[in-house]
């Protein structure tokens, strides 16, 4: 059975489209990224999801359950960390975390036991008796997120949690979430950050203009959208008139600041081209890398072929 | 526990910080203390309910009708607050509905209403214990004025927080109505003596009821014209109440 099904969910503000006929399915124990720029729907999605607005059509069911019919049921089985910063602000970090387990209903000596543990697991127990209003907004997040873990849940939705971590503490949750799914856990999971959903997701949809654009493992995106590898030039300075001449070559971009791109599956010729291109332009190769080309190159390039215009 | 008390229960926890406190109990004892008996010698006696009441006795017990609405002020800050910071999305998308949310929240004033009334009345009880007429007719009227005036004054407080978004607008905004609920009605002096207009505003003002209603409960003088202002109080409470829930229902998320 999957832990989300959604069919044809639409959703409309004054007219226009928010969500149109979106429909998508996630299984259990997996990582599902949901993806998009802004405004693409992606926040109107999951509180739909989460039984926070009800859809003007279409059917959502969650962990079997009828959310439009039934939210209340829906809402006791889910852990939302929403987008906004939530927090009461005269809280100290362990109060907040004791306080939000009874609100869930769990038992006293249960919820000072997780309290504690998240505290040790999320590195919170220099900060435990601060105020919630005197934190950081990387702490702050770090609270927000493992306050969610203070209630049992079969399905947890995630909307940029990382957003305001510095690069170690955004590890460190990812790598607890993963741990996390190992358990059982379903993820929903909303990110701007490639890298992220590279790391974190079994699967992916992404969105734009309140449509499902295309969904498929990290892995199938990169095959189905990128073009094989990325080689990239750093000159020692941005020569005049060398972008015009690189323009023809296929798979070429120069990015200001003296960097040559070229994306191709099989990136020699380009490569040679562009050697050709650059000989008594007066510019000298500095650094020369070969990669793999990123999802975060396979979505931009998805975005660009959609972008009016193009 | 049922969500409700749950919730009321997480509500009653982030409303007593220290300079809640201090506002609850700190400034009401220097009302009754130092302006009572600082204004004693002036004001010589109050007529209430056939015999004369003297000044810190009427005062004290205006300040317990005072008392509950400022401690209803915390309803509207709570729901301000829960906006602001992200609390209401949160409890909406637990295992709440917005009609818990209501309810703890009118639990909530009630509680802290009751509670704050009683801490008045037991720091004002040796002030007026000459004159307190206490009976089983009487502390039912006391308790209703307590709780009727906490869901009146909760309830407008929640509207205004459901309608303002900015801090400065809804401070501005909050003390400005409470500042001419508190000086335009008879908690702080009669409405007899007082010029024509101004006494005609006090019975415009619903804190006026409340602060009669409390007194007639305190001091035993239950008359036809008491018993219109608790009907006024409860018919004005439960509209406003019915609004405040109206509006909260419809609150965007």
């Amino acid at each position: 059975m999957a832990c989300i099904r959604a069919a044809g969910l639409t959703k409309s503000y004054g007219g226009t489209a928010a969500v149109d006929g979106v429909s998508l399915s996630v299984e259990p124990g997996r990582v599902f990224g949901f993806l998009g720029p802004n405004g693409a729907g992606k926040s109107t999605m999951i509180k739909m999801l989460t039984t926070l607005v009800r859809p003007d059509s279409g059917s959502i069911e969650i962990l079997g359950i009828d959310a439009v019919a039934e939210p209340l049921r829906v809402r006791r089985r889910i852990g939302v960390v929403l987008q906004q910063p939530s927090y009461e602000p005269t809280l100290s970090v362990e109060n907040a975390l004791e306080k939000y387990g009874m609100m869930w209903g769990v038992p006293r000596d249960e919820r000072k036991r997780r309290a504690a543990r998240l505290m040790d697991e999320f590195g919170l127990g220099d900060i435990k008796h601060k105020r919630n209003e005197d934190l950081s907004i990387g702490q702050r997040r770090r609270v927000q997120v493992a306050r969610e873990f203070m209630h049992e849940m079969d399905l947890l939705f995630l909307d940029e949690p990382t957003v305001g971590l510095d690069p170690s503490a955004r590890r460190d949750l990812l790598d607890y979430l993963k741990e996390r799914t190992g358990g059982g856990l379903t993820i929903f999971y909303t990110t701007h950050i490639l890298t992220e959903a590279e790391y974190l997701c079994d699967e992916i949809a992404v969105i734009d203009g309140g449509r499902i654009h295309t969904t498929g493992t990290p892995d199938e995106l990169r095959r189905r959208f990128g073009s094989g590898r990325t080689v990239r030039l750093r000159l020692d300075t941005e020569a005049p008139g060398l972008a015009a001449r690189l323009s023809g070559i296929p798979g070429c971009e120069a990015l200001p600041g003296g960097t040559v791109v070229i994306r191709s599956e099989s990136p020699e010729e380009a490569l040679r081209l562009v050697l050709g291109a650059l000989d008594g332009s007066g510019a000298k190769i500095e650094e020369i890398s070969a990669e793999p080309e990123t999802l975060e190159d396979a979505f931009l390039r998805m975005m660009r072929k959609d972008a009016p215009g193009s | 526990m049922h969500p409700v008390l749950r919730l009321l229960r997480r509500n009653v926890t982030i409303s007593l910080n220290p300079g809640f406190l201090i506002w609850q109990i700190i400034f009401p004892l220097v009302y009754i203390f130092v302006a009572g008996f600082a204004y004693a010698p002036l004001i010589s006696g109050v007529p209430l309910g056939g015999r004369d009441l003297d000044y810190p006795a009427f005062l004290a017990s205006g300040m317990i009708g005072f008392n509950i609405m400022n401690s209803t002020l915390v309803s509207g800050i709570i729901i301000w607050n829960d906006r602001r910071h992200g609390m209401f999305e949160q409890i909406m998308s637990g295992p709440f509905t917005r009609a818990h949310y209501i309810l703890a929240n009118i639990g909530t004033i009630g509680v802290i209403g009751l509670a704050s009334a009683s801490l008045i009345a037991a720091v004002g009880y040796p002030v007026f214990f000459e004159s307190a007429e206490f009976s089983l007719y009487t502390i039912p009227v006391v308790a209703f004025g307590a709780v009727t005036g906490s869901i009146l004054f909760g309830s407008l407080a929640s509207i205004i927080s459901t309608r303002l978004r900015s801090s400065e607008g809804f401070n501005v905004v909050i003390n400005t109505v409470f500042l001419f609920f508190a000086f335009v009605s008879t908690a702080f002096y009669p409405a007899e003596g007082a010029p024509e207009p101004l006494r005609t505003a006090f019975f415009l003002n619903p804190l006026t009821y409340l602060v009669d209603v409390i007194r007639a409960g305190v001091f035993g003088g239950i008359t036809e014209f008491v018993l219109v202002e608790m009907a006024v109080l409860a018919c004005v409470a439960a509209a406003l109440f019915v609004a405040a829930s109206r509006l909260l229902t419809k609150l965007d998320l």
